[in-house]
């Protein structure tokens, strides 16, 4: 056994202290939303729920899972996701090697070209006119093209790329493989942990997009379940014009069917993340370094 | 791979990329009419319409010849979201023959969106729920129309207008160019709704009388706070935006929802002035500041959610809080399955009279409609304009989208009440009821349902609703200030000073309030404001107004 030093015994203690503090931090606002989620809503009104519900019921959820729309924006949401993860893969990886390739023709311009528009964006009515000019307003691929490739995970896997051994891939091509096929059949099962954290990146990333969904989605059939979402929380604290005469004030939308929808649309996420975070751990850290 | 393959599908690749980089660039601008166009299109106003035929076309059912479609923006208000079993579209298009498109927003962003299709040449020809004031920023690049110009096509518009007397009121939305650019919703007479809540078992208990005044509200604060030491009798939500703005006009000013740009009009001398740096004003902070300093208001008021002043209210930690009839029905609720019923008694007071007098501030103008410019290039144009008339200004219309139909959703008896069925309930009414008339009809919605006759507004209300309209009726209604006619130009140079001048002025009533700030810098605070320009806005919006009066006759 290594004697451990006083010193390091007390750092110890106050290491562990100040993580179980963040943890509870962190812990304790999700908890209460599950909590709130349980409880019935006169408990919540007069503040009497905290650590766990008061008035148990599973009403609320009941209630929320009856809303067809709910269902409907759920399916949506599972769809964008799919679709959008598997394109923004795609894209971002050929475009990451081609750019990870020193002898690439023009490769400063396009390197360059693609860092700025880290910086600037066009802003919203330009895109949206873009958009729309290609058709792609209302439909799914307003929700899924616009942003396929994330530049800073694009520079990630580029990194990662770079970093990968010249002499593998010469001798590859010195045993006949063309471009392609080394990159599926060398660099691409060699790239599993970068190629993980970039889909869960762009998956959670999709998953809670409703910005996109609120600009170039008309169709009620077509929104996401974040639109929803926000809907319900944004959408019945209006406050009007000073004469507030508006017929429409009428009661709030329930705190505990807010907390019921908030936790089940994060609920996939939430279940997904412990199997894909050993990847995130060392994916992250695996485009940093440079060989 | 062959090589020449490989280019002809690389270079085809590049080529498409590289054009959709281009697809952004297209046709100039949107079609912007001109003031020509617009004066050319139509010249009839409101108040030359010929008088022959407004009063026999009034009240007509509208059907179109031929049938047609509108696109329409619909504000999806989460509380009874759009849904497929609403019957009111099909009843709309049943009697009308004209089909509404709907594109749909979600409340919660309906704002931006409508100005990001609007700015984009996108939006849709009808655009509803838009608040008069909120049109303004659409005017210079021309995508709205001066509904105003074809108002001779709305007999039951222009009908109201003439029996409510409402010529004055809508002067209130007039632009520079002589005319208006939204078609806002006409009320009858003003609704009311945000007042203070009040414990009246509390009351009643320590032997006090609800306050009719606002130093009543004062001895009444005060009984309790000896009662009860250890609490605040009043905390309030809404940042005492709402309740501030109530108690305004009967202290001669404007505060929290109402504060607007700091002009207030005199009509005695008919000028404009700065109203923060006005005695009254200062009257006004001393009252706060005393509600505050004594313990007697809860300091937190200012700052605190919603949530949190609701919570202390239902939990008998405070006796007051600004409501309106609908969060005082919710509390209500909430208050009777936490302490039971009979336990308590709340009641929503008249608002207070103040050292002005009994009076009150409401409009008569609601949330109403816009037209998109794209209207006027559309084949069925006037019939649109008809059917808009018909929809949100006819007895008929108004009917239809307020209580549905007459047999399947509600009935009416001999001297005209109606009611709904038995299994639908809405507002309190047939409590038992399994449908919703608004959530699973669609009827009673903030879209279409826009000011109305009195009778007919009443006709929904719940006993709360109606006990306060009548307790309030015999207060004096201050006249409506006559707006300033700014050009563009002008509203932007007035806003450039207005801005910041304001926020200073709003900063500072919170810190006078709060009593952060001594009231003894009462003259340090006047002469701030006039250095970040207070006289000047008044001199320009006097100049202006001088020089625009004679287009508000």
């Amino acid at each position: 056994m290594i004697k451990v030093s006083k010193s390091y015994r007390v750092f110890q203690v106050f290491n562990v202290i100040i993580m179980v503090s963040v943890v509870v931090l962190t812990f304790y606002p999700f908890l209460y939303l599950v909590a709130q989620s349980f409880s019935d809503e006169s408990f919540v009104y007069a503040g009497k729920v905290t650590f766990y519900p008061k008035g148990f019921t599973t009403e609320t959820y009941k209630e929320v899972m009856g809303e067809k729309f709910f269902w409907i924006g759920y399916k949506n949401t599972v769809v964008y996701t799919v679709v959008a993860t598997a394109i923004s893969l795609f894209m971002t990886t050929i475009f990451a090697y081609a750019l990870s390739k020193k002898r690439l023709k023009g490769r400063t311009f396009l390197l360059g070209f693609t860092v700025f528009t880290m910086f600037f964006n066009g802003g919203i009515i330009p895109n949206y006119l873009i958009v729309r000019t290609l058709g792609m307003r209302n439909t799914i691929w307003a929700m899924v093209i616009p942003g396929a490739i994330s530049t800073w995970n694009l520079m990630i896997m580029k990194t990662f790329f770079e970093s990968m051994p010249a002499e593998l891939e010469e001798a590859a091509s010195v045993d006949g493989l063309s471009t392609y096929g080394i990159l599926a059949k060398i660099v691409l099962p060699l790239s599993k942990p970068i190629m993980a954290t970039m889909a869960l990146f762009y998956a959670v990333g999709n998953w809670n997009s409703w910005f996109g969904a609120f600009l170039y989605l008309d169709d009620k059939e077509l929104f996401p379940v974040t639109l929803y979402l926000r809907n319900i929380i944004a959408g019945a604290q209006q406050t009007d014009a000073a004469s507030g005469m508006d017929t429409d004030k009428s009661t709030q939308i329930a705190a505990t069917i807010k907390s019921a929808s908030m936790v089940l649309t994060a609920l996939p996420i939430l279940c997904v993340y412990p199997f894909v975070q050993k990847y995130f751990v060392t994916g992250v850290m695996l485009g940093s370094v440079k060989s | 791979m062959n090589r020449k393959l490989n280019a002809l599908v690389v270079g085809t690749l590049v080529l498409s990329i590289t054009a959709c980089l281009f697809a952004g660039c297209g046709k100039k601008g949107r079609e912007t009419d001109t003031a020509a166009d617009t004066t050319a299109a139509n010249t009839a106003t409101a108040d030359t319409a010929a008088a022959t035929g407004v009063e026999e076309e009034a009240g007509k059912p509208f059907r179109a010849e031929e049938a047609f479609s509108v696109s329409m923006l619909f504000n999806d208000m989460p509380n009874y979201p759009l849904k497929d079993t609403w019957t009111v579209f099909d009843e709309i298009r049943k009697k009308t023959n004209v089909k509404l498109e709907l594109t749909v927003v979600p409340s919660s962003d309906y704002e931006q969106k409508r100005s990001l299709l609007i700015s984009t040449g996108d939006a849709p020809l009808i655009i509803p729920k838009t608040y008069p004031g909120s049109e303004v920023q659409f005017i210079p690049s021309g995508a709205i129309l001066a509904v105003s110009d074809y108002v001779n096509l709305m007999p039951n518009y222009q009908k109201k207008v003439k029996d409510w007397n409402l010529q004055s009121d809508l002067k209130q939305i007039m632009q520079a160019d002589g005319k208006y650019y939204v078609l806002p919703g006409l009320h009858e007479k003003p609704k009311y709704d945000y007042s203070l809540l009040v414990r009246k078992d509390i009351l009643d208990k320590e032997g006090l009388e609800a306050p009719a005044s606002w130093d009543e509200v004062y001895d009444v604060l005060k009984a309790l706070k000896a009662k009860y030491p250890d609490i605040y009798p009043f905390s309030d939500r809404w940042k005492t935006d709402a309740i501030t703005n109530v108690a305004a006009p009967t202290f001669g000013v404007s505060a929290g929802w109402g504060a607007g740009n700091g002009l207030r009009y005199d009509s005695g001398s008919d000028k404009f002035l700065f109203y923060p740096i006005t005695e009254d004003y200062k009257n006004f902070l001393a009252y706060w500041n005393r509600l505050v300093k004594e313990g007697l208001m809860d300091p937190e008021s200012f700052t605190q959610s919603d949530d949190q002043a609701k919570q202390k209210f239902i939990n008998g930690k405070s006796f007051m809080i600004s409501s309106n009839t609908q969060e005082t029905l919710d509390i209500q609720n909430t208050m009777e399955k936490n302490l039971g019923k009979g336990k308590f008694e709340l009641f929503h007071m008249p608002t207070p009279a103040g050292p002005k007098g009994n009076v009150v501030y409401s409009s008569r103008l609601e949330n109403g409609i816009m037209i998109s410019s794209k209207a006027k290039k559309d084949p069925h144009f006037e019939d649109i304009i008809r059917f808009v008339d018909w929809l949100w200004y006819s007895d008929e219309g108004q009917e239809l989208t307020k209580w549905g139909v007459e047999g399947i959703t509600f009935k009416k008896d001999s001297s005209g009440k109606r009611t709904l069925m038995p299994d639908i309930t809405f507002n309190g009414m047939n409590p038992t009821g399994t449908k919703d008339l608004r959530k699973d009809f669609g009827y009673g919605s903030g879209v279409f349902v826009y000011g109305g006759s009195q009778e007919l507004k009443m006709s929904m209300m719940n006993d709360l609703e109606i006990s306060l309209q009548n307790s309030m009726a015999d207060k004096e209604i201050l006249p409506q200030a006559p707006p300033i006619l700014f050009n563009e130009e002008q509203r932007e140079q007035f806003n450039m000073k207005d801005t910041p001048l304001m926020d200073y002025v709003k900063a500072q009533t919170l810190k006078f309030m709060l009593g952060t700030e001594p009231l003894s810098n009462w003259d340090k605070f006047v002469a701030e404001c006039k250095a970040k320009g207070a006289d000047a806005i008044v001199d320009q919006a006097n100049q202006i107004y001088v020089k625009t009066k004679d287009k508000l006759k």
